[in-house]
C-alpha cells in the first residue's frame, strides 16, 4: 500500500512491530483466517463421524432424525443468518464510522444470538425429558434401531459444540459494544469487529451444514 | 500483497550498520525482574522460556526413561511391578511428544530464531505469544494433576477401549493435552502470519532461510492436524464422562475410527517434531561448510512436500487393528512416498558439503550424528511402511527402534545442534568446544548401543511395552540399557559445560561462526527489538561467495517503534536496487 | 487488493434475502421427498452455495486477499482427506458393519 510508507504519524492503536495500520489490520484477519481454519477442521473431525456413521447405518439416521424438529431448526437458520446480517451492518457501520450503528447492530446481533440458544435449550429440553440424553443416559424407547443413542450422541456433540461457540460469539460481542462504547473504534481502526465478524460468520456456516445433516433427513 | 516492500521495486538507499560487539544493553537485561520475564512479549524471552520447559520435561522424560531401562536389566521383576511400569513407559512418552518433542524447535527455537531470520521486531501477534506459553502452562499443569492422582497407563497413544474403562485418570491427562494443542496451534498461527506479513525489505521468498521455510511448513501441518486431535480427544473425554458410544465397541461404538482420528493428527505431528529438525541442520550445514546451499528450492519445497504427504500416510500405524485390507494398500503405497522428499533433503545437504571448507565444530557434529542417525530411522520407517514386513515386526522393539532413532537421533540431534548453534546468539556466550565435543561423541555412542540392539531384538519377536522378557533377550536389553547410561553421561556433560558457559562462558562474538545469515549480522545477545535498524536484504543467506558488508546493510528506523522519532542522518553508502 | 471492502446496506440485505430463500428452499425440497442417494446431494449442495455466498460476500473473501481463498480452500481439502480416507476403511472393511 503506498500511500502509507512514508508517514511520520504513529496512530494509537499501532503496534511497534508492524510498519502501518494496514500492515496490522492483514496480519490479523489473516490470523483469523488461519483461525478459521482450525475451526474448521476441529467440527471436520465431528462431520467425519457423522459421515462415517451415516455410512454404516443409513437407516438409523432416517428413523432418528424425526425426533428432531425440523421447523425450530429452520427458524434458528433463519435467526442466524439474520444475525449474520446483522454482523455484516456492524462492520459497514464501523467503516462509516457511525458508531452508534456499530453498537445497535451488535445488540441486535447479540439479541439474535440469545434467540437461538433459547430455541436450542426448549429443543434440548424437550428430548432430554423424553429420555433422549446423550451416551449411557438414553433412556428413550420410541427409536426401534439399536445404535439410536449413537446418533443422538453426535447430534448433542456437534450442536453443543456449536452452541458453545455461539456463547463464546455473544460474549466477544458484549465485549465489541463495551469497547466501542468507549470510542475505541471508528473507521481507521475495526480489527477486532472486523475479525469477531469473520467469526461469527463462521458459526453461521456451520449451522447451514448442521441443519440439512441433522434434520432434514427424508 | 500489503507488505509495503513488496509493492512496486523502488530504490532504497542503505548503508551498512556493523553489529555492536558486546553490547551493554541488550534483550536479557532490557526488563530486569521475575515478573518482567513472566509478563514479557518479547519472543525471544518466550523463546527461553520454553527452551527452559522442554529442557525440564526432557529431563523428567529421560529420568523416566532410565527408570524403564533399569526395570528391564532382567527378565523378570527386578524393582519395579508391572502396573507402575505401564504408567512410567505411558509418562514417558506422552511427555516426550506433547511436552518436549512437538514444542522443542518450533516453540523454542522457532520462536526465539524466527523474527531475527525475517529481519522483524517481533512476530506478528507478541500477546497471542505469550498466551500461548500460558496455555502450555496450564495444560502441563492439568497433567501434573492427572499424574499424581492416579496416573495414566494407557500408552502415549490413548486408544480405546482401554482408554475408556482403565481406572486410571485419562480424563485429565487427556484434557491436558486437548488444551496443549490450542497453545501449538496458536504458535502455528503466529508464525504463518509473521512469516507472509513480518520480512524485512527486500526478503522475498526466494531469499528467505530454510529454517523459516521448515518452520512455516510445521505450521501449517499444526494449524491443520492439531484441531483434528482436539476433537479426537474431546470425543474421548466425552467418552469417558458421558458413555458416548463413538469409540467404545461396548456401547455400539468402532475403536478402529479412534485411532484413524487420533493418526490423523499423530501422524502429522511426527513431522510437527522433525521437519524443523530439517530446517535447523540446512543452516548449520551450510554454515559450516562455507557453501552456499545446494538445491536450495528442492529442500524448500520438499519440506511442503512432506508436510503434505505426512497427511495421507496415517493409516500406517494401523495395518494390524482391522481396518480393511484397501485401505492398508493405499497407505502403505503412500508411504513409501514420504521417503522421495526426506532422500532430496538428505541428498542436498551431502552436495553441500561436496568440497565445501567443512568445520566440524559441535553444531556441525551435531548435524553429522543427525545424518547418521535420520537415515536409520528413515530407512526402518521404510521397512515398516510394507505391508507383509509390518505383519511381523509390528509392536515389536524393532518398531522401538526405529522411531527412536528418527525422534532421539534425528529431532534431538537437530535441536542439539540448532541449540549449540545458536546459544551464542542467545546469551551472548561461548561454551566451551571441547567438551561439546567430548558429550556429542558420548551421546552418538550411547544412543547407538541403546538402540540397535533393539533393531535386533525386535525382529526376533520381542514385543514393546512388556515389563518383563524371556531369558534369550537379557543380553539385548542389558545392552541397551548401558547405552542408556552412556547416553545419560552424555547429557550430563552437556548440562555441566552449559551451566558453565552461562555463568562464566567466555563473551561471544556477533558472529562467531562466520554466517551469512541474518540472525547472526546483529550483536549477541540480540538488542531489545532485534535490530537498530531496519535491515535491507539483497542476497540469499547462504551466499558465502559475497562480501560481509553485503549482509549488513539496512536503513535507519525514522517511523514507529518505541525508540523512533529520531532522525538519524542516512550515511549513503550505496543505492541498491532490489526486485 | 482491498481489505476495507465497503458493501452497501442494500448489497447486504440482497445477500441475507437471497440466504433466507435458499432456506426456505432446502426444507422445501424435503417435502417433494427426492429419492435416497439425491435428497443428501440436493440438501448439501444447497448448503454449499449458502455458505459460499456467506464466505464470499459477508466474509468479504470475494474482495480480500487470495491467501485467505486459499486458506479456506486447504481447510476443506483437508478434511476431505480426513474423510475420504477415512471412508476407505471404513466403507471396504471385509465386515463393513462393526458387528460388535
Amino acid at each position: 500500500m503506498s500511500e502509507t510508507s512514508a508517514e511520520t504519524k504513529h496512530p494509537a492503536h499501532l503496534h511497534h512491530h508492524f510498519v502501518d495500520s494496514d500492515q496490522q489490520f492483514e496480519s490479523s484477519k489473516m490470523g483469523m483466517w488461519i483461525f478459521l481454519v482450525t475451526e474448521i477442521l476441529f467440527f471436520g473431525g465431528l462431520f467425519a463421524a457423522y459421515i462415517v456413521y451415516r455410512a454404516w447405518y443409513p437407516e438409523l439416521y432416517l428413523e432418528a432424525s424425526q425426533e428432531l424438529d425440523a421447523f425450530w431448526g429452520a427458524i434458528n437458520t433463519f435467526v442466524l443468518i439474520g444475525s449474520s446480517l446483522t454482523v455484516a451492518m456492524a462492520i459497514r457501520s464501523a467503516q462509516l464510522n457511525q458508531i452508534r450503528g456499530l453498537i445497535i447492530n451488535l445488540w441486535i446481533t447479540i439479541g439474535l444470538a440469545c434467540t437461538f440458544m433459547v430455541i436450542k435449550y426448549f429443543e434440548y429440553a424437550e428430548k432430554l425429558e423424553k429420555g433422549i440424553a446423550p451416551g449411557i443416559y438414553y433412556t428413550y424407547d420410541g427409536l426401534e434401531h439399536e445404535k439410536a443413542n449413537i446418533f443422538f450422541s453426535i447430534y448433542y456433540m456437534m450442536t453443543g459444540l456449536h452452541g458453545l461457540h455461539v456463547i463464546i460469539g455473544i460474549g466477544l460481542m458484549l465485549w465489541l459494544v463495551w469497547k466501542a462504547k468507549r470510542g475505541a473504534y471508528h473507521s481507521e481502526y475495526y480489527t477486532p469487529v472486523e475479525i469477531t465478524g469473520l467469526y461469527w460468520h463462521l458459526v453461521d456456516v456451520i449451522w447451514i451444514f448442521l441443519f440439512p445433516l441433522l434434520y432434514l433427513i427424508d | 500483497m500489503s507488505t509495503p516492500e513488496a509493492s512496486t521495486t523502488k530504490k532504497v538507499q542503505v548503508r551498512r550498520y556493523k553489529p555492536e560487539e558486546n553490547p551493554k544493553e541488550h534483550y536479557l537485561n532490557a526488563e530486569k525482574g521475575v515478573w518482567a520475564w513472566m509478563t514479557t512479549i518479547d519472543h525471544k524471552k518466550i523463546g527461553l522460556l520454553y527452551l527452559g520447559s522442554i529442557t525440564f520435561f526432557f529431563f523428567v522424560g529421560g529420568m523416566l526413561a532410565l527408570l524403564l531401562r533399569t526395570e528391564l536389566l532382567t527378565p523378570a521383576q527386578s524393582f519395579i511391578d508391572a502396573d507402575v511400569y505401564n504408567q512410567v513407559f505411558t509418562l514417558h512418552g506422552a511427555i516426550m511428544i506433547f511436552f518436549f518433542l512437538v514444542p522443542s524447535v518450533p516453540a523454542a527455537l522457532g520462536n526465539f530464531i524466527l523474527p531475527l531470520q525475517l529481519g522483524a521486531k517481533d512476530v506478528a501477534f507478541p500477546r497471542l505469544n505469550l498466551a500461548s506459553f500460558y496455555i502450555y502452562t496450564i495444560g502441563t499443569i492439568f497433567t501434573l494433576i492427572a499424574i499424581f492422582t492416579g496416573g495414566i497407563d494407557t500408552g502415549w497413544t490413548f486408544y480405546t477401549p482401554y482408554s475408556t474403562q482403565t481406572g486410571t485418570n485419562v480424563l485429565l491427562m487427556t484434557f491436558g493435552i486437548f488444551i496443549l494443542g490450542f497453545s501449538s496451534i496458536l504458535t502455528g498461527v503466529n508464525f504463518i502470519v509473521t512469516i507472509h506479513k513480518l520480512r524485512a525489505p527486500g526478503l522475498t521468498w526466494n531469499k528467505l532461510p530454510l529454517n523459516v521455510w521448515a518452520l512455516y511448513a510445521t505450521s501449517i501441518i499444526q494449524v491443520l492436524a492439531t484441531p483434528v486431535l482436539a476433537i479426537t480427544l474431546l470425543l474421548l473425554v466425552m467418552e469417558r464422562a458421558l458413555g458416548i458410544g463413538v469409540f467404545d465397541p461396548s456401547i455400539g461404538g468402532d475403536p478402529v475410527l479412534f485411532q484413524h482420528f487420533f493418526w490423523f493428527y499423530s501422524h502429522p505431528a511426527v513431522y510437527i517434531m522433525i521437519v524443523p529438525g530439517f530446517g535447523v541442520i540446512s543452516e548449520v550445514i551450510s554454515t559450516f561448510s562455507r557453501k552456499v546451499i545446494f538445491g536450495y528450492w528442492a529442500i524448500a519445497l520438499s519440506s511442503l512436500a512432506i508436510a503434505f504427504i505426512g497427511f495421507l500416510v496415517w493409516g500406517h500405524h494401523m495395518f494390524v487393528a482391522g481396518q480393511s485390507s484397501l485401505a492398508s494398500m493405499v497407505f502403505s503405497f503412500l508411504t513409501f512416498l514420504v521417503g522421495i522428499p526426506t532422500g532430496i533433503k538428505i541428498f542436498n545437504w551431502l552436495a553441500t558439503m561436496y568440497k565445501g571448507s567443512i568445520d566440524m565444530k559441535a553444531p556441525m557434529l551435531y548435524a553429522m550424528v543427525f545424518l547418521f542417525l535420520f537415515t536409520i530411522g528413515g530407512f526402518t520407517g521404510i521397512m515398516l511402511g510394507s505391508l507383509a514386513v509390518d505383519i511381523h515386526l509390528h509392536d515389536t522393539y524393532y518398531v522401538v527402534a526405529h522411531f527412536h532413532y528418527v525422534m532421539m537421533g534425528g529431532m534431538v540431534m537437530a535441536l542439539l545442534a540448532g541449540l549449540h548453534y545458536w546459544w551464542p546468539k542467545m546469551f551472548g556466550k561461548m561454551y566451551s568446544e571441547f567438551f561439546a565435543r567430548i558429550s556429542c561423541v558420548i551421546i552418538f555412542i550411547g544412543f547407538n548401543l541403546a538402540f540397535l540392539p533393539q533393531f535386533v531384538m525386535g525382529s526376533q519377536g520381542m514385543p514393546r511395552r512388556y515389563f518383563n522378557y524371556i531369558d534369550q533377550y537379557q543380553a539385548f536389553h542389558q545392552l541397551s540399557t548401558i547405552g542408556a547410561y552412556i547416553m545419560a553421561v552424555g547429557f550430563v556433560i552437556m548440562a555441566g559445560y552449559m551451566i558453565h558457559s552461562l555463568l562464566r562462558g567466555k563473551p561471544a562474538s556477533a558472529n562467531p561462526w562466520g554466517s551469512r545469515a541474518m540472525e547472526w549480522q546483529t550483536s549477541s545477545p540480540a538488542p531489545h527489538h532485534n535490530f537498530e535498524h531496519i535491515p535491507v536484504i539483497i542476497n540469499g543467506p547462504y551466499d558465502y561467495h559475497k562480501p560481509m558488508s553485503e549482509f549488513q546493510l539496512g536503513i535507519a528506523h525514522s517511523t514507529n517503534g518505541h525508540q523512533s522519532f529520531e532522525k538519524v542522518d542516512v550515511n549513503v553508502k550505496s543505492a541498491e536496487e532490489k526486485a | 487488493m482491498s481489505g476495507h471492502h465497503i458493501s452497501s446496506a442494500k448489497f447486504l440485505w440482497g445477500v441475507a434475502i437471497v440466504l433466507f430463500f435458499l432456506t426456505f428452499l432446502t426444507v422445501a425440497v424435503t417435502w417433494i421427498h427426492i429419492p435416497e442417494p439425491w435428497n443428501v446431494v440436493v440438501a448439501i449442495a444447497i448448503a454449499v452455495v449458502k455458505a459460499t455466498i456467506v464466505v464470499a460476500f459477508f466474509m468479504n473473501l470475494w474482495w480480500d486477499s487470495r491467501f485467505n481463498t486459499i486458506l479456506l480452500v486447504m481447510s476443506i481439502v483437508f478434511f476431505m482427506i480426513l474423510i475420504g480416507i477415512t471412508l476407505l476403511d471404513t466403507l471396504f472393511r471385509v465386515d463393513p458393519i462393526p458387528t460388535f
